[in-house]
């Protein structure tokens, strides 16, 4: 397989740390990430499942009454899973190999030309990071001036996800490699909704790499995954002082929470 | 034909052979899935050099550092500028979309006059020399008439060369009615000018601060300059506390260290009794309160009467137990968060619902600004000062003929800046004076950056008036609402085209100027409005002429910024670093050179709203959110995509009520109702949520556009045309925070 | 028109006007999917009300359904040629027409299903491994193949294309090697079926369908199969009962019937007894630890715990007793109601595997969704049954499919 990159292979875990304390909910992320990476939009999107938003942030409520009624909202990037074998539940899956796992980065991708719509990917997929195509993108008059070159706009009949911004990586290490240094620098590689984000809530870096911000923050004690008992090891992991939040990020159930806390 | 085995296998292998081996079907395969890759209705976006360019966003008061990334002569995406002072690297949602503003389908591409009625959208295309002529014949005629005074200006803002190239064509053409949009802004400077005698914005140290107290004011909901807000408040995290007050779980109740729900229009009660409290426990701030504030004490006239001091007045007046009563915050809560306020090191009391796009009584602005004076946080570290306006604007005083004498004579069309106690500006008022012609009747109206039919409460009264102006001129680069409702749009170039100074963002505490710069060439057809008003200032001649004399708008900015002109264009914003604000000895520009409490004690009451108890047993209140832009430009199509399906499902809008109330009245969650405010009334659904006050509703701000394109027209509902404007009596501001409603089943 | 020399010597058919309608009628219906079908190419999925949250939905069904159901092919093969039971052979190239009627109307529902038909070979080219559908991919299309090659002999049955001795021979030669193909067949069906399985109890996302195993099957897998088994001859006898009332004449002898339908009721019931077991273990110990109790997957009326309950007791328990006790299917009525009582069953157990795997809502801030299909999705699935009907109308009219026709119904 392609993952074995054998002389690019230097062997990150790219992985985002997203404090839900700072979060805003605004939604910054989610048109940062739209922006960068040519994602379409039509008339109506208040359907929320056909609708293509990579981040989306989604809105947790504690389930109680007024007064004590709390909200969280919580950013959802693809989780860049690696699971058993070193592959996501989706890549797995895939019969077309159109999604992949690069052990380079940790990234998992998506090969747009490859795919064949089968969506079998989406089934596998327990975060609804994955989204289908179901129109043709169709920018209005003027608009697709702003589209960027670093990321080809996807034809109807296909999925697509976060990317972790994967063309920014590529041309961080083009960039490392023109320097002539080793290493890409954490802040040379960062994402569109890492750097936008005006709460500055997410972090994102190498998760192995002792020295950069991520590292540290997923040790926090109030670290925790989303789902994290479906063994779909994310790498995206969230913090956050509400135990609530925490509990219901996992679908702990009341008696397993007295059990455990 | 007699096959065998053998035959029938030989004929099988070759068959299935002979399939493979024509390249026909293969090629055909291949070719078609090509083609898949490559359908020739997906974009292709073009490859080329690649660049960054330095400006600064002004689709808010925000003041945020922008890069945009390009390719070749397009602009491709708008980043944060990291390290810049007020967004370090941070963009706000509306800010990331100005792009598809930019090149969109809403922008107004050349010059339009109207040809069919008001706002029916017919418009006929015409060159520049044509739209000057016009604008410059009717201002002519108008002046020649005598009539100079019934000309008035609306604009988003008064600070920097645009507003004041503005006033002084105003000024120079013989009328005073420039007028700001309102906003806290004003609350603010009234609050500053009553008390503290100054003419200042204000400014937060909250970076610095360790107990935020804001009574609604949505810190993360766009409230001040949003980027810096966002981004003190996550500085907050773990080294201070968030106490907000508000009738609803905001997004910034949410994330703050304590949500106290508030019976909504009470919030200057509350902040009284907490008053109350601290002084009845001695908490406040002796040194401040005794030695640079007056009026605290009682104390006797002049005349040798009795005067009621703050102290007394508050400790009659505003018990507990009488304070919970109106605004339902418990007596133990009250004392509670007095008592944590007062001993916190950098405590910071903030007013301004949401994000301050409407302007609270000036009753409640001071309430709340007594408060910080109580506590002895003014012009301190983590505490608000006075932030005085940026001064480099000097030109010399316009010129005045005998026409302009006769007409800045004549008083403001919304009499503000009448009394000490009054507005700078009151557009609220425009509304009525147009519609009665009182003073006089409005002959002519300017709009730049603003969208006075979409933004001001009561919006079917404000269509009214407009009607009663006989010649309505937009400046607007898109088409929004008070656009679609001109005569003639003249179309500023868009703001990553051109050249703007931008004045301290609002809520920063320091002094500044950021100078937007052209990020693209212009895309359409539109000019400078600078260049529009010294066109028309050297058609109409005389002093008009004179007090333009320059070239074009360009050079006046130039010349204004003078010294800073280069360092702006390489740095961006300049910040007046050494700037302090003023010891407590020198900050009071008050007649007793102090901070005076007294000025509150002798103005009245909250304001109420519209609508009668009986017929409509709930409040109605509006909230903003940073996915629904509201101000003068709306949601483009990014950001209405954002909108969750709890507010805006297809084109229906939901209100949101608290479960018992739902109950009451039959409500279930998701059903249709019907909203009726004394404003209007229309089908609504329903979002029952357990973070809203019994007996409120609420509604979002920033849907029901008419204007703008498919993504945002037709959708949902404007909550301003539900809401009447309710006048502060003190200040004449709009001080409406909701309205009475109804809410039925459909 | 008279086809008389194209109908088998010594059956009777109806008249040809007669047959010429209600080929018109099914073509009707066959067109209107064939519509949907196209919109759907042209168009793409936008046509569908499948969503994000229901990515697979009615088709997926229907695949998973009509492949069930065609199990009855491989299993009556593997039983005819290679457990030995010779009976079989009377109701065996019925079981593969209604086969081949099945898989191919599975390969059709799937090219419409794909978001990019025309690189749907790319699940051959780039074939991943690790993939359930990729197997399932290639054992459908092989044993597709296989179908065809088993259902191709009985085209050259027909009296006219058997009197040209090519076809003849090449019939004759077809038959001779038809264990081969039957062997190949059983083999290829125990996997796919299997696979079939595994495509839902592999996604270790979804807790509701997730299934531990052995090796890289889950236990799903085997269930699959084994129900395909169990539930396939009881489609097989269901629409041979069905075409025995429609022409009005009896064409397959009872003790075959009987025999396929003693055997159908053991698989049930052993299959029966271990979806209990995997049930239990499911919702006692997998589920649980990845966080979710049984009440959580039955969430909504639509999707209640009935369920599971109609699954197991009428689709399940119901008919497979029926069908081990000899009174009960020996019984005209008792055996309609464990085949149509089976077959509903095992239609479901596919619904539930492909549509509530997804209404399940796994994130804790989601919602139930509820999807109802577009009418461009009821079209096409119903387009297959048309065909189906049309292939046996046309098949049973010109080809001798019932060997036991001429003697079970003698023409004076
Ligand atoms: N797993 C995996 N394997 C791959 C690929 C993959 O994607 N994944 N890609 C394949 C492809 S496309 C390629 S081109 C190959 C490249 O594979 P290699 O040809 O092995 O490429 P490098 O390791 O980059 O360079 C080879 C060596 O040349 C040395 N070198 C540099 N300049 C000179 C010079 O002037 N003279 C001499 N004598 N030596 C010099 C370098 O120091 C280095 O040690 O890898 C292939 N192998
Ligand atoms: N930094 C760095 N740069 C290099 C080199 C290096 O060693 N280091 N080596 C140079 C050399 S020798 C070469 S050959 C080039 C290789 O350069 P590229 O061809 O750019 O490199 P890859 O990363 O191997 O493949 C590109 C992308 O294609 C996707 N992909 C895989 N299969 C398909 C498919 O069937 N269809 C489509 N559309 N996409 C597919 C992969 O997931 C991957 O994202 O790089 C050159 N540049
Ligand atoms: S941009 Fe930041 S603060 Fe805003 S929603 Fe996203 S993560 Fe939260
Ligand atoms: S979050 Fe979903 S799409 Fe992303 S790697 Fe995990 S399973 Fe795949
Ligand atoms: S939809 Fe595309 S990426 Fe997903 S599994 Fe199918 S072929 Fe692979
Ligand atoms: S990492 Fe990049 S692709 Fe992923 S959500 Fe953020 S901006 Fe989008
Ligand atoms: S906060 Fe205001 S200034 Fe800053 S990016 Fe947003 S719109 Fe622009
Ligand atoms: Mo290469």
């Amino acid at each position: 397989m392609k993952n074995e990159q054998g002389h690019h292979k230097t062997g990150k875990k790219y992985g985002m740390v997203i404090d839900l304390d700072k979060c805003t909910g605004c939604g910054a992320c989610m048109v940062a990430c739209m922006a960068e990476n040519n994602v379409p939009f039509k008339e109506d999107e208040t359907n929320k499942l056909d609708n293509i938003m990579w981040m989306r942030v989604y809105r947790m409520s504690n389930g109680k009454p007024f007064p004590d009624a709390d909200i969280c909202y919580i950013p959802r990037p693809c989780m860049h899973c690696e699971a058993k074998h070193g592959h996501s539940p989706c890549v797995s899956v895939c019969p077309a190999t159109a999604t992949d796992y690069s052990h380079e980065t940790g990234i998992v991708s998506q090969i747009y030309t490859r795919c064949f719509g089968c969506r079998y990917c989406m089934a596998a997929c327990p975060y609804h990071a994955r989204y289908f195509n179901w129109w043709d993108p169709v920018w209005p008059e003027g608009m697709k001036n702003y589209l960027s070159p670093d990321v080809s706009p996807r034809m109807r009949g296909v999925v697509e996800k976060c990317s972790f911004c994967f063309h920014r990586y590529q041309l961080a290490k083009d960039k490392a490699l023109t320097a002539g240094h080793r290493e890409i620098e954490e802040s040379a590689y960062q994402t569109a909704c890492t750097q936008a984000c005006p709460a500055g809530a997410i972090t994102f870096g190498d998760l192995d790499n002792p020295k950069h911000a991520v590292y540290k923050l997923k040790h926090d004690p109030r670290a925790f995954r989303l789902l994290e008992r479906l063994g779909t090891n994310p790498k995206v992991y969230y913090v956050t002082d509400r135990e609530w939040v925490r509990w219901m990020a996992d679908n702990y159930q009341d008696q397993e929470q007295k059990a455990k806390g | 034909m007699k096959i065998d085995r053998r035959g029938f296998l030989s004929l099988g292998v070759g068959a299935a052979a002979g399939i493979v081996v024509t390249p026909l079907p293969w090629k055909l395969t291949d070719d078609l899935s090509i083609w898949t890759q490559n359908w020739p209705w997906t974009p292709v976006p073009a490859d080329g050099e690649k660049a960054y360019a330095k400006s600064v966003c002004s689709l808010c008061p925000g003041g945020c550092g922008i890069s945009v990334r390009k390719v070749e002569d397009r602009a491709i995406k708008i980043e944060g500028i990291e390290g810049h002072p007020v967004n370090d690297g941070g963009i706000c949602i509306l800010g990331l979309s100005g792009l598809q503003t930019l090149y969109g389908p809403t922008r107004v591409k050349q010059p339009l006059m109207r040809s069919g009625n008001r706002g029916e959208g017919r418009w006929q295309k015409v060159d520049w020399d044509t739209a000057l002529a016009e604008i410059t014949k009717r201002l002519a005629e108008i002046r020649k008439a005598g009539q100079a005074h019934t000309v008035a200006c609306v604009a988003g803002s008064d600070q920097g060369t645009v507003p004041q190239l503005l006033k002084r064509f105003l000024a120079a053409y013989g009328s005073s009615n420039f007028i700001r949009t309102p906003s806290i802004r004003d609350s603010y400077e009234l609050a500053f000018k009553t008390m503290q005698g100054s003419e200042a914005s204000a400014g937060f140290d909250l970076f610095n601060s360790d107990f935020v107290l804001s009574f609604g004011s949505g810190v993360i909901e766009g409230w001040g300059s949003p980027v810096y807000m966002f981004r003190a408040n996550s500085e907050l995290r773990g080294k201070g506390k968030i106490v907000q007050i508000e009738p609803r779980l905001s997004n910034t109740a949410a994330k703050s260290d304590k949500w106290v729900p508030i019976n909504p229009g009470t919030e200057a009660v509350l902040a009284l009794g907490l008053a109350h409290e601290i002084i009845k426990e001695s908490l406040y701030n002796k040194e401040f309160v005794e030695k640079y504030a007056a009026g605290f004490e009682s104390w006797e006239d002049a005349k040798g009467q009795k005067q009621k001091g703050f102290k007394d007045w508050v400790l009659e007046n505003y018990w507990p137990a009488s304070v919970a009563n109106i605004t339902g915050v418990k007596p133990a809560v009250i004392h509670e968060l007095a008592v944590s306020f007062a001993k916190a090191s950098k405590p910071v009391a903030l007013c301004g619902r949401g994000q301050g796009n409407t302007p609270v009584s000036l009753f409640e602005s001071m309430a709340i600004h007594a408060l910080n004076a109580l506590v002895g946080n003014i012009n301190q570290k983590g505490g608000i000062s006075a932030v005085p306006f940026a001064d480099y604007i000097n030109w010399p005083k316009a010129p005045a003929d005998a026409v302009a004498e006769a007409g800045l004579q004549q008083p403001r069309i919304d009499g503000a800046q009448s009394d000490p106690f009054a507005s700078r500006y009151l557009l609220n008022r425009v509304v009525n004076a147009a519609e009665s012609g009182k003073p006089y009747a409005l002959q002519a109206l300017l709009v730049w950056e603003a969208d006075p039919i979409y933004t001001l409460s009561g919006s079917a009264a404000v269509k009214a008036a407009f009607d009663k102006i006989p010649f309505v001129v937009s400046f607007s680069s898109h088409m929004n609402e008070t656009a679609q409702y001109a005569d003639l749009i003249l179309p500023d170039h868009f703001y990553l085209e051109r050249y703007q100074d931008i004045p301290t963002p609002l809520g920063m505490a320091v002094p500044s100027i950021s100078l937007s710069r052209p990020v693209v060439k212009p895309q359409f057809d539109t000019k400078y409005t600078g260049d529009v008003l010294i066109q028309v200032a050297k058609g109409i001649g005389g002093n008009l002429a004179e007090a333009m004399p320059w070239k074009d708008y360009e050079q006046c900015l130039k010349e204004t910024l003078g010294d800073h002109w280069d360092k702006l264009n390489a740095k961006g914003m300049l910040i007046a670093e050494q700037y302090q604000p003023p010891a407590w000895d020198k900050a009071f520009k008050t007649a007793s050179g102090k901070f005076e409490f007294c000025a509150l004690t002798a103005i009245g009451e909250t304001v109420s709203i519209e609508g009668d108890k009986e017929s409509y047993p709930l409040t109605l209140i509006p909230y903003d959110s940073m996915r629904l832009a509201n101000g003068f430009i709306g949601d483009p199509p990014f950001v209405i995509k954002t909108v969750s399906d709890r507010i805006l499902k297809k084109k229906d809008i939901f209100v949101e009520i608290n479960p018992e109330t739902a109950k009451q009245y039959g409500l279930a969650d998701g059903k249709s109702a019907v909203l009726e405010t004394p404003r209007g009334s229309a089908r609504v659904r329903v979002n029952v949520f357990e973070g809203i006050v019994p007996g409120v509703i609420a509604m979002p701000r920033g849907l029901g556009h008419k204007a703008y394109d498919k993504f945002l027209a037709g959708k949902g509902l404007n909550v301003n045309e539900f809401i009447g404007s309710v006048e502060d009596p003190v200040s004449g501001l709009d001080a409406a925070w909701g309205i009475r409603a109804k809410l039925t089943i459909a | 028109m008279d086809d008389s020399a194209l109908i088998p010597k010594g059956v009777k058919r109806c008249p040809f006007r007669q047959f010429a309608l209600w080929i018109g009628i099914a073509g009707i219906v066959l067109l209107w999917g064939v519509y949907a079908m196209f919109l759907c190419w042209f168009k793409g999925l936008n046509q569908t009300n499948m969503n994000d949250a229901y990515g697979f939905a009615l088709w997926i069904w229907a695949d998973l359904a009509v492949i069930a159901v065609g199990g009855g092919a491989f299993f009556s093969g593997f039983l005819r040629y290679l457990v030995g039971k010779d009976e079989l052979k009377n109701i065996i190239n019925y079981a593969v027409l209604i086969g081949f009627i099945c898989y191919s109307s599975a390969l059709l529902i799937l090219a419409i299903d794909v978001g990019q038909p025309l690189r749907a070979w790319f699940i051959f080219w780039h074939a991943n491994v690790h993939s359930m559908l990729t197997e399932v991919a290639f054992c459908l299309s092989c044993y597709f193949a296989v179908l065809t090659i088993e259902y191709i002999p009985l085209i050259l049955e027909n009296r006219q294309i058997n009197k040209v001795p090519f076809f003849h021979n090449l019939a004759h030669n077809m038959h001779e090697i038809m264990a081969i193909f039957a062997a190949t067949g059983a083999f290829l069906s125990f996997f796919h079926q299997g696979s079939l399985g595994g495509v839902a109890g592999v996604l270790f996302g979804r807790p509701f369908s997730y299934r531990e195993g052995v090796l890289i099957w889950p236990w799903a897998f085997f269930l699959f199969t084994w129900s395909a088994a169990a539930y396939g001859p009881c489609f097989t006898i269901l629409i041979t009962k069905i075409t025995e009332v429609i022409t009005g004449k009896k064409l397959v002898k009872d003790n075959v019937i009987e025999l396929l339908a003693k055997i159908s009721g053991w698989m049930i019931i052993t299959y029966t007894a271990a979806k209990l077991i995997d049930t239990i273990y499911w919702a006692a110990v997998t589920a649980p630890s990845m966080g979710f109790t049984i009440d959580h997957f039955f969430g909504t009326s639509i999707y209640g715990i009935w369920i599971l309950g109609a699954e197991l007791i009428l689709g399940g328990i119901a008919p497979g007793l029926i069908l081990i006790s000899e009174k009960g299917r020996k019984s005209p009525f008792g055996l309609w109601v464990a085949v149509i009582f089976g077959v509903i069953g095992v239609s479901l157990n596919r619904w539930v595997m492909v549509l509530q795997t997804m209404a399940v809502p796994v994130l804790p801030f989601e919602e139930w969704y509820l999807y109802i299909p577009s009418w461009q999705e009821v079209a096409t699935t119903v387009l297959p049954v048309a065909y189906g009907v049309i292939l046996i109308m046309i098949s049973y009219r010109y080809m001798p499919i019932f060997p036991q026709e001429q003697e079970l119904n003698p023409i004076d």
